[in-house]
């Protein structure tokens, strides 16, 4: 059987399965189709309705559920996440597991056209050691991200002695997975 | 001592809303492949994601079957299953399928092969064991048995797993 306790294992392995099939077009789909719109059809419909307030509902509980070491800053204009320790990438660094060459696209991937179906961008990093930030804002609001701790002070994860890895991946008011720049020095 | 789960987390019990994920894979491949193609990507993780249980179950025959399986349904949420092993084989009852049982609680909508992916996918973990796998009944509840493969017991049949709703 395949089971939830170590699913983020299996998924992974999915995803360069998929990519086997029928190449990186694959991929994406899977993220939107199955993820987006099938198995996390719950958050999308919430966000959609709810926006920021729907966001803050559906990333309290369940990213607690998943173990996660995390901090959520919300306003009237901005969702943000800063992620110290991704349940997901850590179970996979912890067990030796990769398949995929960046499992952690996956996560834009299906929030992505969430937030987009919802009318917001994301401006995002993610240095692939288990640590990401996100800031979801209207599609309307032109705002740049935020500096470095101006929304969430001392538990902004750019904070971090570790924050900066080498290829740490980059989003600009996107809802696409590949429309990501790499950053050398992080 | 029988060896557990081959991949550890820092949580004791996953969580449950994975099997919305498992079950939308599934309807994916299905859709975007096919049924054949459904059945070779559970053959597929089967020998090789799960290759390490292959392993265990090679070096520890039955005990090494009955343990994993006592580890694995400890940490999935809702499970009820009865692990008994015996000197022929390792057989599962499984009361509540923690899958079905969330999916369902949930309104999800169940692919109906759902449940045949559990002979595929232990077939080939049993099989570089030298173990079959045999399994009556489904859609929540159902019977799962481990046995060598020199006991020749008759082909799986698929029309003995029941398609889930």
């Amino acid at each position: 059987m395949i089971g939830c306790y170590d699913f983020c294992g299996n998924y992974e392995w999915t995803f360069e399965w998929l990519r086997q099939q029928g190449g990186h077009e694959v991929v994406r789909s899977y993220w939107d189709e199955a993820i987006h719109h099938d198995s996390q059809v719950h958050a999308s419909a919430l966000i959609a309705a709810k926006g920021i307030e729907g966001m803050k509902e559906y990333w309290g509980p369940t990213l607690a559920d998943e173990g996660a070491v995390y901090e959520r800053t919300a306003t009237d204009d901005v969702f943000r996440i800063d992620m110290h320790e991704c349940p997901s990438k850590g179970f996979l660094i912890r067990n030796g597991l990769q398949q995929y060459p960046d499992y952690c696209d996956h996560c834009m991937g299906w929030i992505g056209p969430m937030m987009k179906q919802a009318g917001f961008v994301v401006d995002h990093e993610h240095n692939h050691c288990g640590q990401c930030w996100w800031e979801m804002r209207r599609e309307s609001d032109a705002s740049a991200p935020s500096k470095t701790g101006e929304l969430s002070g001392e538990h902004d994860v750019r904070l971090r002695a570790d924050w900066k890895q080498p290829g740490t991946d980059h989003y600009d008011r996107a809802t696409d997975p590949d429309h990501k720049s790499v950053r050398p020095q992080g | 001592m029988s060896p557990a789960l081959p991949y550890t987390d820092t949580k004791p019990v996953g969580h449950a809303d994975f099997y919305f994920a498992v079950n939308a894979t599934f309807r994916f491949i299905l859709k975007r492949f096919g049924y054949e193609k459904l059945q070779e990507y559970w053959r597929n993780i089967g020998a090789s994601y799960y290759k390490p249980v292959s392993a265990q179950w090679l070096d520890h025959g039955f005990a090494g079957v009955a343990g994993y399986w006592r580890a694995f349904f400890k940490a999935e949420p809702g499970a009820e299953v009865a692990v008994h092993e015996s000197a022929d084989e390792v057989r599962l009852e499984v009361k509540q399928c923690p899958a079905i049982h969330h999916l369902r609680e949930n309104k999800r909508e169940i692919v109906a092969c759902f449940c045949q992916h559990c002979f595929f996918v232990n077939e080939a973990i049993a099989g570089p064991a030298g173990m079959a796998v045999r399994i009556t009944g489904g859609n929540g509840v159902c019977t799962q048995r481990f046995m060598r493969q020199s006991r020749n017991e008759p082909a799986q049949k698929l029309e003995d797993i029941k398609e889930a709703t």
